[in-house]
């Protein structure tokens, strides 16, 4: 890992009340690798990962400390516009989210909301996005159609591709395949090897033959605590803890 | 269900370093049967061929089916990539004795020359590196194989040091020649054996730490 990293966390703390959720999290996120996250239930991945684009900011209860930094700049300090912030950390999520409006305005949305108006502009940015995405040649005769009309696997697609539509840096995927079938898993896992090309991917996974599958760095987690963090092929072949063995084979508790 | 894997998972070892054992038993008594130049014995080695390719094949089918129904990783994952080279170990090292049986069929009826040489000595180095090697990957301790580079050099050089007495009583005597050749390939054999003796012991380290070593 001797690559300047994106994202990088230090020292990182987070509480929910009196539930310290994050202990002392360091760890440094490659550009343009996947990262996959992986432990238990109420491991922290999903916390952690909501804290790269201020997710948590929401939550009234949390308190952080230790800091992370997008590009050597702290994204906690008061300046950061948060709006700037999630442009440039996209986010899908678990379950596909599409607003109720047709394919080509969900693409549109973020862009609309940075201030693109040209509609010539906007029209390239989503043909752009939806390819992105692989979603273009199933869907480019009916871009004025509801997006709810679209399968799960499209859906979540559709996701990704408002994601892309506003040119992130970094794209957080929370278990981005977890309510698809295993073809509409396959064509996202293809996707996000593509995508890193690109942008850097960070993913939540609790199928960890789709973290080895998909992630060039994997990250176990375990009550709070990054207890591991190596290329993908060391954690799946020969993890140095113990820990991590024992998750990655089924002999937990 | 990974209780059920890591069951089954157990019982594929135990099946593998009984294998493991079966091929031993084969290349031991074919060695047996060359020194006490006994047929009957050497029969008994060319009778197992079978089995013990049947038993290769059904344990290699285990394995593949336990990565393909469960995705093993991290030690499970080297545990049945160990195995399968166990497994083809295993019967190279079977076929070894079978071959050396087939020998013994030739050459039993004439009467040893040169006190068969060393080859006393280097079956027995050779079946104990088997059975160390063996023996580390069924109780899962390399400590059992830490020497193993010394040992398979001692093996080299015993190989060196019979063809270079065979060649010798050829030169003198070549009513000698058939024996001493059967000796050199028997010599060939074993020292076959040792190598894939030290593969296994290279995979169960693998198998154990995750590390790649080289027994040279």
């Amino acid at each position: 890992m001797s690559e300047t990293p994106i994202i990088t966390t230090k020292n990182l703390n987070l509480w929910y009340n009196e539930k310290h959720a994050l202990m002392d999290v360091n760890m440094g996120i490659q550009k343009n690798k996947t990262t996959a996250l992986i432990g238990p239930s109420g491991c922290g991945k999903s916390t952690l990962l909501r804290c790269f684009n201020r997710l948590n900011d929401l939550i009234g209860c949390v308190k952080i400390t230790g800091d992370i930094t997008l590009d050597n700049e702290s994204i906690h300090e008061g300046a950061v516009d948060i709006v700037m912030l999630r442009k440039r950390v996209g986010m899908v999520f678990q379950k596909p989210n599409p607003f109720p409006k047709s394919i080509y305005d969900n693409v549109a949305y973020g862009p609309r909301v940075h201030g693109v108006r040209d509609r010539k502009e906007l029209d390239v940015i989503v043909e752009k996005s939806l390819k992105h995405a692989a979603l273009w040649d199933e869907v480019k005769d009916r871009l004025n159609e509801s997006a709810l009309g679209l399968s799960g696997g499209q859906q979540q697609r559709l996701c990704i591709a408002r994601t892309l539509a506003v040119e992130p840096e970094v794209i957080l995927m929370d278990e981005p395949c977890s309510a698809l079938d295993p073809i509409a898993t396959a064509k996202i896992e293809n996707l996000i090897d593509m995508l890193k090309q690109e942008y850097t991917v960070i993913i939540v996974t609790h199928n960890m033959q789709q973290a080895a599958r998909v992630s060039d760095f994997t990250g176990f987690m375990y009550l709070g605590k990054l207890i591991e963090y190596d290329q993908t092929v060391n954690i799946f072949e020969h993890p140095k803890e113990e820990l991590t063995e024992k998750y990655i084979t089924g002999r937990f508790g | 269900m990974t209780e059920k894997f890591h069951a089954e998972l157990n019982d594929l070892k135990t099946d593998v370093a009984d294998m493991a054992h079966f091929a031993l038993a084969m290349l031991r008594d074919a060695l047996e049967s060359f020194i006490n130049q006994n047929e009957g014995q050497a029969s008994t080695v060319l009778e197992r061929k079978d089995h013990l390719r049947e038993t290769g094949v059904r344990l290699e089918e285990h394995c593949y089916q336990l990565i393909a129904l469960n995705q093993p990783m991290a030690k499970d994952m080297r545990t049945i990539a160990c195995s399968l080279k166990v497994i083809s170990a295993s019967d190279r090292i079977g076929r070894y004795g079978k071959s050396t049986a087939k020998i013994v069929k030739e050459i039993s009826r004439k009467p040893h020359i040169a006190n068969m040489m060393s080859l006393p000595l280097m079956s027995e180095y050779v079946i104990s590196m088997i059975e160390d090697a063996t023996t580390a990957y069924d109780t899962e301790n390399i400590q059992m194989l830490k020497d193993f580079s010394a040992r398979d050099d001692a093996i080299d050089a015993l190989r060196h040091s019979i063809f270079r007495e065979a060649i010798t009583y050829m030169m003198e005597n070549p009513k000698t020649i058939t024996q001493a050749t059967y000796y050199i390939i028997i010599a060939r054999y074993l020292e076959r054996c040792a190598d894939h003796a030290c593969k296994i012991a290279e995979n169960v380290c693998y198998m154990e730490t995750g590390e790649r070593v080289e027994i040279k």
